[in-house]
Formats: C-alpha cells, structure tokens, sequence
C-alpha cells in the first residue's frame, strides 16, 4: 500500500519528464530522419548538409569562439572563484552575489548596450566582439562550479603541503588547482555547450555577419524544420561523447561539479 | 649530546617563553613557558579546547601567536611561514592529497626541496662539492652470479641532480638544484618500509584504511628528516586495537629516528604509554609537566589527579606539619610546609590502600561494591561517610568491614585552588546584584554585618548608617555548598556549562563556565555531564560581600573567606 502510495508521488515527475524532456528528443530525431515530404530518409538530411557550402565556416567559428570564450572564461573566472572563497574578501557573501548578479538582467538588453558601446567607440563588429559577448553571458557559469569546488576543498591539505615546504604559490599550483578540476571541467562545459549553441549574442554584436551553430539552425528554421532537426541531432551526439570523455578523466571523488 | 654540543648548542631544541594566542578576544593560549629538550617524546595532554592543538599549530606556524616567542634552536621563529620551519606535522585528518598516489604524497616534500650546491672552478677545472644530507642505510636486493639473492646494505645514492654550469675561472657560483631522482626514490621507499607499507606505493590514498593512512602520513613527515615531528592526535580516528599497535610502532620510530616529538592528545592512557614528558594543560595553561612517573605519581592539583588515571580525592585539612586529617580520620604524611589547618585536597590512587582487619588501619569501611578487573578487584568501600575506591589483587566481598590504611609516602596533598567563589560584582539595588550579566537577588540584613533593612521605604543602614548600594562595585562570595545547580536555565539569574566534575568521594565539584568565561565552582550531589547547560542559583542570604568602599578592613564580612 504504501508502496504504492510512494510510487504516485514520482508521477507528476515522470510526466513532466516524457512531456518536455523525452518527447522534444524523440521529435528531433524524427524530424532528422524525414524528408520534407514526411517520408524517412536515413541519411538524406546529413547529405544535404554536408553539401551546404556555409556550414563548415559556421563550424569553425563555433569551435573559434566557443574554446576561446571558455578559455578567457576561465582566466578570468579562477581568479575570481578562487578569492571569493576567502573569507576576507567575500565575509557576507554579497561579492558573489555581485558577480552573478549580470545573470538577472535580461541578456538580450545586456548585448544590445553592449553593441551600442562598440559602436560608440567605433570599434568595428566581428568575433572580437561577439566572443566579447560571450565572455560577458557565460562569466558566472564559470565562476560558480569553480567557486563551489574550491570551497569544498579542506584547509588541511593547504596546510599539509606547506608543512611540508611549499610556498603558498607552489602549494596552490600543487594542490588548490589540481583538487579544484573536477570545477574547472563542468565550467568549461558550461560555457562552452551554450556558447556553441546562441544565436542572440552573435547576430547582435556582429551584426549578423558572423554565424554560429546556433544562427545557423535559427536561420534554418523556417524553410527546412528537417535540417535544423539534423544538425541538432549531430550535435547533441557530439555532446554526448564530449561528456562521457571527461568524465572518464574527472572521475568525480569529491564531488563538486555541477554536472 | 655532551660532547656533540660544542658550539653552545643547548639541551633544548624548542623554547616556548610567554606564548599566547587569543581569538576572538578569548584567550586560548595563555602564555605558556616551555622547553623541550632535544630526541625526547613530549606530550601535550589535555581536554578539548585546552589549548594544545592551537600550541601544536603554533609550532608548525598555522597560527600566529599574539605573544611570545618560539625560539628553535636559539632562533625565534615566531614570524616564519611553515614551509620554512624544519618541522613537519601529522594532521588529525591525516590531510593526505587525494589527488596523489601513496608514492607521489610521501615525495612531495623532498621534490620542493631545493640545495644549495657550490661549484668551483679551479685552473679551468670543475669542482663539484656536495654537502651529503643524513646518512641513511638503504637496503638493496643484488642477485649475484650463481643466481641467488641477498640484501645489501648500501649508502643512500647522490643526493642532487648534477648539473653542469660553466663558470668563470675561479668564481664561485652557487646553484640551487633539486634533489636526485633516484635519491628521493630510495628516501620514499625507506619511509614506507620504517612505517611498514613497502609494496604500497601505486596505491591511491583513498583506498587504504584509516591506519594505513595514518602510516602513509607519518612517512610522509618523517621522510624530510624534520628536526620536530609534530602530531596532532594522530591515533583519534583508529580503533582500540589498532591505535594500541601504532602506540607502540611510534614509539619505537622515535627510538629508531631520533628526532624530537611533539604529541597532542586528550588520552591520557596514551599518553603515560609513549611520552618521556608529560605536560598538562587547562584553559590556556600548563598545570603540571613533568615525566609519565610524576604526573601520576605526584600529581600538583586535584585536577591533574583527576585527569590522570583513576585516583581518590577528597577534602582534607592539614592541621600541622605531617598530618592530614580527612574521611574522619586523622593520617601521618610527608608535606610540610602548609599553613596551620588550610584546607586541602588529598589524593590517594585506588591501588595505594592497605586492607587490613577492621580496628587495625587508620579509617575502617565496609566494601560496598566488587568488580573483577583483570589483574585485580576494583572495589568501593564507604568509610567515615566517604566513597573510596579500592584496587586490590584480593577480593573483599560488599557487606565485609574492613580498616584501611595508606603509606604516608602514598598521601598526596595539595593546595587547593579554589576555596570558595569570589567575583566582582556591580550591585544594581539595594537587594540585587549583577554578577557575570545575571541578577541575584540577595537578603542585606542576612549578608552585611550590622545591617538593618527597611524593605518599605527600601532604606538599607550598616551600623547605624545609610547607605545605597545601587552601583557601587565590589567583590562577592559564596560557598560552592551554597549553589543549587537547574537543569532549567530559564530559572537561575546565571547560566553556564559544566567544563569539568571531579568526585570528592561525597560530592562531585563541578567547574561552571559562565557565558562570559567565568568559572563559578559548585558542590553537588548530582552527576552532571560535562557540556551540560545548567542554571546557578543561590538563596539571598548565602552572599558574602568584599572590596566595598564604605567598608573598613575590620567589618568587611567576605574578609574571612578571601584570606
């Protein structure tokens, strides 16, 4: 009885899990094996994308902008993670409120001021500003699952390494970064991962010159639903791998990431 | 040490002189004075928040003292960073890098390690001079021709990497160079046989057991050579048995080693067991220090007795030189040196007691209770209205009247440290007081001498005069007898916690933290809990007061009990 009792209470879950979660995912890959007309098709969307002559410059901006937007995410966001997991310098917690905070204003407004300052300063558009974007949006998803696994780490290891001679640098090298990797890894994906994948960012702070995976599908979709499915389908398997590879390297011991 | 020490080297190795550390304004370590003679095996013994962890810290330089001076080896190192103090800690959490292997831990210290080596050119020819590091043996397995193997003991291989530098002729450059691969190699592997973990080395850290991992980081301590082994109650996470083998493995590490130990522990068997020093801390102090013999043999205050194996200790009054009346009954002793009658506290370990017939001791008994305890019985016996305990390899069945009788060399008599509570207090009416932030509410004409109290027209006069007594300041005092201890806080002006209980064979004194950190001591028939929060109460007229100014020396009523 009880039992069974206990098993209803899953359902609303369940439910919003087939609606939103499953359903979109088996419309996807659907819609990637079908033609227009609505017959199936194994292979023919990926062969009409293969011949589009725009994707694989859209490829290689997405990889360009996507690694270096997470590499300057990360230069700038450790540092930041890393002090505001000293207590001096984040006593009440509201340093870290500060650095989310951009997170609440609506993005679409941020990038458009943003533009508005290039332009004002006569900086001309291109991946310099939309990386510029995108290190503005995906900052503090760097930022939290580093600062979390940083403070997660205990002080006794800081300790041990300099009773045993290292200077607080090599001790931080030794031992703060090395513990604080499984955050570095799940920052990375979380910039990395939606940075790929917005259209907003790019076709504001560049004016629509440069295209994104992202642009890319929205500019797909309204003439070819099917394609856009594709690409998305491709991309969420390429996803896929990605993750399982770094978690084999990140085997999670302590915890900490997000993902 | 004697010849060895020519240049002015002393015996000590560490000094401690008038070290205190406070946080947050709450005095944790309050200058303390101690030296530690070099090779020896010093503990550290205490409750938790005596003060021992914060000392130990201090030494390895975590924390940095408001006071004070550390002086190892002569120099004061009070304001250096750990990682240049030639002390190595074992942390109570081990704090083994989990990221590391048990081989790449024990060899992280020694790959930091930097040496200065001086290269010569003399005539256009390169002189290598290197300063070898302590000559350690390391065991080596050589199969010979016939195909047989045997271990040969060979010196440690070179101890840094060689490195050519091309120097000018006959200048002197001076390189720091890490130390040899294979030479950390052979430390590491030496390290982990004195522990016992030989073919450990691949093995991550997170899969061994608590004691293994206790033993990868005490090689990962010992393996730089510290001139101080530090270590921070290493044994408190093992089991009985296993913390009882690594009792008797540290020991004989420091023996093999040679180097000076510090050891903090609350564990006072732990600590007769291994140390060559014993010293006692409480609140910030050192009690006692003094070897394992005569910390439990001679004990300096009841507290030390208390703290240190099982012991008797009652009240007592020494009414002259060699004499010590307590239990009813009056024994000869070997202290002098008392005033006439002060009231002191007498210890006698259970195992002192002589059992003989009834009428031929000094105090006659009957057994009240008999438990098997190995070796011997451990028994209680209520004698002269006191409960005492008893050892004895004989068993005396409850109900058995017996008379007791003690060696005088046995009788342990000390001053008391507290006779009675006196504390400052700020009255803040003419029946009221403030004592640590509670109220009292107090009878006058039942505490001043000479009072006469108007409770109508509240006008209070001490021998004929008026006084007022709302915020004058002075000192109070009351009996430990006289407090009524509530486990109902809410109903007692003043609240505290019960830091400590020692059995008085009638009652137990019970040591009350007040908020403020104020100690108020209270006899009571009750057995509280240490930690306990329990209210103070005391009927009004069981105050004394003192220090007043309208008081003159001869009608001051606590004069008595303040002298």
């Amino acid at each position: 009885m009880r039992n069974t009792f206990r098993k209803m209470l899953a359902t609303p879950y369940a439910l919003f899990m087939a609606l939103f979660i499953i359903l979109p995912i088996v419309l996807i890959a659907v819609y990637a094996f079908m033609d227009k007309d609505g017959a199936f098709t194994l292979l023919g969307n990926f062969k009409d994308l293969a011949e589009k002559e725009a994707l694989p410059k859209v490829i290689k901006n997405s990889v360009i902008a996507g690694l270096s937007t997470s590499v300057i995410c990360l230069l700038i966001g450790y540092p930041i993670a890393y002090y505001l997991t000293k207590k001096e310098f984040n006593r009440t917690g509201v340093m870290i409120g500060l650095f989310l905070v951009p997170m609440w204003i609506n993005f679409l407004l941020r990038m458009v001021s943003t533009k508005a300052v290039f332009t004002a300063l006569n900086i001309p558009l291109g991946m310099g500003t939309v990386i510029y974007g995108l290190c503005y949006e995906f900052l503090p998803f760097m930022i939290m699952p580093i600062y979390t696994t940083i403070q997660k780490i205990d002080k006794c290891y800081i300790e041990g390494a300099e009773d045993l001679g290292a200077t607080p640098i090599k001790a931080f090298w030794k031992v703060t970064v090395p513990l604080s990797m499984p955050g570095i890894i799940s920052g990375m994906t979380m910039v990395i991962i939606p940075s790929i994948t917005t259209f907003a960012v790019t076709e504001i702070l560049s004016n629509g010159k440069l295209m994104l995976l992202g642009d890319y599908i929205y500019s797909l979709r309204t003439y070819n639903l099917n394609l856009a499915s594709a690409i998305s389908l491709a991309l969420m398997v390429l996803l896929a791998i990605s993750m399982i590879i770094t978690n084999k390297f990140n085997k999670d011991e302590n915890g900490g990431g997000i993902w | 040490m004697e010849e060895k020490n020519k240049n002015n080297q002393s015996d000590y190795i560490i000094e401690l002189n008038d070290l205190t550390k406070v946080y947050d304004g709450k005095t944790v370590v309050d200058h303390i004075n101690l030296k530690i003679k070099r090779g020896q095996f010093v503990t550290l013994l205490g409750p938790s928040g005596c003060g021992k962890t914060t000392t130990l810290r201090m030494i390895a330089g975590f924390e940095k003292p408001e006071e004070g001076v550390i002086s190892l080896e002569g120099k004061d190192i009070a304001d250096l960073p750990p990682y240049k103090r030639p002390v190595n800690t074992v942390f109570q959490k081990y704090a083994l890098f989990p990221h590391l292997n048990v081989y790449k831990n024990i060899a992280f210290g020694l790959k930091l390690k930097k040496v200065e080596v001086t290269k010569k050119t003399l005539g256009g020819k390169e002189v290598k001079k290197l300063v070898n590091m302590a000559y350690m043996p390391v065991e080596q397995k050589v199969v010979k021709k016939d195909g047989t193997e045997i271990v040969k003991t060979v010196p440690f291989r070179r101890a840094y990497q060689m490195m050519t530098v091309t120097t000018k002729k006959g200048v002197k450059k001076i390189k720091k160079v890490n130390l040899y691969k294979k030479y950390i190699d052979d430390k590491v592997k030496h390290a982990l046989k004195i522990v016992g973990l030989s073919d450990y080395e691949d093995r991550d850290v997170n899969s061994l057991s608590g004691g293994q991992q206790q033993r990868v980081a005490i090689a990962r301590a010992i393996v730089n050579e510290p001139q101080i082994l530090l270590l921070d109650e290493p044994l408190g996470a093992l089991d009985l048995k296993m913390r009882q083998e690594m009792q008797l493995e540290l020991k004989s590490m420091h023996k093999k080693l040679g180097i000076t130990f510090i050891y903090v522990t609350h564990d006072q068997e732990e600590a007769l067991t291994m140390s060559d020093t014993i010293v006692v801390m409480k609140d910030g102090k050192i009690c006692q220090e003094g070897t394992p013999i005569e910390i439990y043999n001679e004990p300096t205050s009841a507290y030390v007795a208390d703290f240190i194996g099982e012991s008797n200790i009652l009240d007592g009054v020494m009414p002259e030189d060699k004499k010590v009346v307590f239990a009813g009954a009056e024994f000869e002793c070997v202290d002098t040196g008392f005033a006439p009658n002060e009231e002191v506290d007498v210890v006698i370990r259970p195992e002192d007691w002589v059992i003989k017939r009834e009428g031929n001791g000094i105090l006659n008994g009957e057994i009240t209770g008999c438990m098997f305890r190995g070796v011997h019985y451990e028994m209680t016996c209520m004698a002269g209205g006191y409960e005492l305990i008893l050892h004895n390899t004989v068993e005396y069945k409850p109900g058995r009247k017996i008379g007791l009788y003690v060696d005088p060399e046995n009788i342990q008599i000390m001053h008391k440290e507290h006779v009675d509570n006196t504390l400052p207090v700020r009255f803040t009416s003419n029946t009221t007081f403030d004592l640590c932030g509670g109220v009292y509410e107090f009878r006058p004409a039942a505490c001043f001498e000479g009072s006469e109290y108007d409770e109508e027209n509240d006008v209070l006069k001490i021998n004929g005069e008026e006084i007022v007594l709302k915020g004058k300041e002075g000192k109070v005092s009351f009996e430990f007898e006289s407090i009524d201890m509530t486990d109902d806080e809410y109903a007692a002006p003043l609240a505290g916690n019960v830091e400590s209980m020692i059995y008085k064979g009638k009652n137990y004194l019970v040591d009350i933290k007040t908020d403020n950190n104020t100690h108020i001591y209270a006899d009571t028939e009750y057995l509280w809990d240490k930690g306990d929060r329990v209210g103070i109460k005391v009927e009004g007229d069981k105050f004394r007061f003192s220090d007043l100014d309208f008081m003159t020396g001869s009608d001051a009523a606590g004069e008595k009990e303040n002298a």
